[in-house]
């Protein structure tokens, strides 16, 4: 007797949805946006970051991304699992982390860390509602040196809408995924 | 390898620093306290259908824990009888087999075997398909919706090993409609030995004000929580205070397992003031029905671990499990423990603040994590871990207490708890059989000391 193998549609079939694509000039001022607020944080100006980068009404998360056969893709998890994140943070608690390490009182990041930010594969449209906010997407590599010999390089990727405030940007949502189910580093204390 | 008996010396508080750091010490630790104690699996909570199945570790072994179609609760290891492939690497979901991704044998939900390809064809049915399920643990059982197993069949039942650790945790644990775990768990790798967590969560109140300093005083400033003369918690920011007697204690039970309370801070670290009412909503009912102590403990504030890797605190309700990756990392597994009954609402804003104080990056978790990496790594030296560390604090005042059980220290900032966890951690090192180490001893009803 041989077993049925049940087979299912794998890879991914859903339609990709062609949005109305940025103009070149609007196009180039979110990638420099992106790449001018990677420098920002490598540069540590975290209290700059939180008060020129992001909207009051932000929602900054990092979901844990569950290792699930491909079968139950789209089903609800088992038990009592709503999800959970590294990140589930709005301004309020951005704010309260960003206080705690303006204390010096964080042993952890003393002496300092070095943290490089790089972002790749940049890619952005027009949000679905029309409201003229831009969904942008990219890759990213943290790189991260301490403590003499410890180092680690983390990898994933990050979704996020963007909103013009006063001729700016601003990140409204932002949503990074980590390719990593276990997280390699010891932890994922830093701004992204 | 060191002589095992010499590596715990004067009642606990000092151990010798290759405990931290040895592979052979660790080796037999899995063969000595891995293959043998009850240890965590996960809650009911996570797999309450048939055909649920998380995959965890028991020790470095790979276990799957499922809900058979019978409604039991099975766990064994994930690897093939037949030529020892993992069989399953989802960490969760519902199914009816486990099928090995090699040749295709395939596995009940009771680790049975059903499925031989070309059983007939090859085996001309002469295979004994009893003989290569899954191997089972020895014993599974659960403690109020917490799932442990065991390893060893000669271990006591759950409950015995647990002693009088589940007589506190029923403070908190024996709440009507029970409790559970949310998830899915964060996991991350810490490079430390995995008994430097489990001291930590048992017993280390010292810390909390020094280590956490800038957390404290963020969340203090920036909450309005009240200040170090209303809050207790807030009071031990950078050892600016310290607890005094009456304020709080850690116990140390039979076993090693333990905890420091601080009374009346449960509360203590959330702004949102739908925790405090519904505790208060509940201290209604535990004191009517099981009287002041029980209410006294559900609404303390409890750092807390069970031998041999499973810890949590009460209050910041995280829930966190260290599984041993070689002497020197481990992997973290994190959830946040509710109860049932609670609001949806009240269920998220807790899991919210588990993640920010307690998860991959929490405010409080990432403080712990380097030092307990430094505890681990400072023993590579060969000189260094010719040495020993201490934790000799607390021994002037503590000992048996006219109503609780256990060994009671005054005061929260104490090594009590430390001191009774590498006594049961040297007793199973040294190999002694149940009988001998006195386990399942005293277990009294909270409604007796009350």
């Amino acid at each position: 007797m041989s077993a049925a193998i049940a087979k299912i549609n794998a890879v991914n079939s859903e339609p990709l949805i062609e949005r109305e694509q940025l103009p070149q000039e609007l196009m180039y001022s979110v990638e420099r946006h992106l790449i001018r607020e990677a420098r920002i944080l490598d540069e540590e100006r975290i209290r700059y970051w939180y008060e020129n980068f992001l909207t009051e009404d932000i929602m900054y998360s990092m979901p844990t991304p569950v290792s699930r056969y491909r079968r139950e893709k789209g089903k609800p998890l088992p038990g009592t699992n709503p999800g959970s994140g590294a990140y589930m943070d709005n301004y309020e608690l951005l704010g309260m982390r960003i206080a705690r390490l303006e204390t010096g009182l964080v042993w952890m990041e003393d002496p300092q860390n070095a943290i490089r930010r790089f972002l790749t594969n940049i890619d952005a449209e027009y949000a679905e509602d029309g409201s003229g906010d831009v969904i942008a997407y990219c890759n990213f590599m943290v790189y991260r040196n301490r403590r003499q010999r410890d180092e680690t390089v983390t990898y994933g990727h990050k979704v996020d809408r963007l909103r013009q405030v006063d001729g700016k940007w601003r990140c409204s949502q932002r949503t990074i995924h980590m390719d990593q189910r276990v997280i390699l580093d010891k932890n994922v204390t830093f701004f992204l | 390898m060191k002589d095992v008996s010499a590596l715990i010396q004067e009642n606990g508080a000092v151990q010798d620093r290759s405990i931290y750091w040895d592979r052979d010490i660790y080796e037999l630790e899995q063969e000595r306290i891995f293959a043998r104690s009850w240890l965590f699996l996960t809650h009911e909570s996570q797999i309450p259908l048939a055909g649920d199945f998380i995959t965890t570790r028991m020790g470095e072994d790979e276990v799957i824990v499922s809900r058979h179609t019978d409604g039991s609760l099975q766990a064994y290891i994930n690897s093939c009888p037949h030529r020892g492939n993992q069989v399953c690497y989802a960490e969760m979901g519902n199914t009816k087999s486990f099928t090995c991704a090699y040749h295709g044998w395939a596995f009940g939900t009771d680790g049975k075997l059903i499925t031989v390809p070309l059983e007939h064809e090859t085996y001309y049915d002469n295979i004994d398909k009893a003989r290569f399920g899954l191997q089972q643990v020895a014993q599974i059982e659960s403690y109020r919706g917490l799932v442990f197993a065991t390893f060893d069949p000669t271990a006591p039942p759950l409950m015995s090993f647990l002693g009088d650790m589940a007589w506190y945790m029923d403070a908190f644990m024996d709440v009507p409609g029970g409790t559970e775990l949310l998830g899915p768990p964060m996991k991350s790798i810490l490079d430390c030995n995995w008994k430097v967590p489990v001291e930590n969560f048992i017993g280390d109140g010292y810390h909390v004000g020094w280590a956490h300093a800038a957390a404290l005083d963020a969340i203090n400033r920036l909450q309005g929580l009240g200040g170090a003369e209303t809050n207790p918690l807030m009071s031990m920011q950078g050892n600016a205070g310290y607890n005094p007697d009456g304020t709080g204690i850690q116990v140390s039970t039979l076993g090693g397992h333990g905890m420091g309370i601080i009374w009346e801070t449960a509360a203590a670290l959330h702004v949102n003031p739908a925790y405090g009412e519904w505790l208060a909503y509940r201290t209604e009912t535990i004191r009517a029905e099981r009287g002041e102590w029980a209410a006294k403990l559900y609404n303390g504030h409890w750092d807390a671990s069970i031998f041999p890797n499973c810890s949590f605190l009460y209050g910041t309700n995280t829930f966190k499990h260290w599984q041993p990756a070689g002497p020197r990392s481990i992997e973290v597994f994190t959830w946040t423990l509710v109860e049932k009954e609670m609001p949806e609402e009240l269920k998220q804003y807790l899991a919210m603040m588990n993640m920010m104080t307690f998860g991959t990056a929490g405010m409080l978790e990432t403080d712990d994590g380097e030092n307990m990496e430094g505890c681990t790594g400072s023993n590579r030296g060969w000189m260094t871990r010719q040495g020993k560390v201490y934790a000799g604090m607390g021994q002037v005042n503590e000992g048996p207490h006219p109503e609780l059980p256990g060994i009671v220290s005054e005061g929260i900032v104490a090594e009590t708890s430390y001191r009774g966890f590498y006594r049961a951690w040297a007793d199973m090192m040294s190999g002694k059989s149940w009988e001998e180490m006195s386990r399942g001893a005293s277990r009294r009803s909270i409604k007796e000391v009350a």
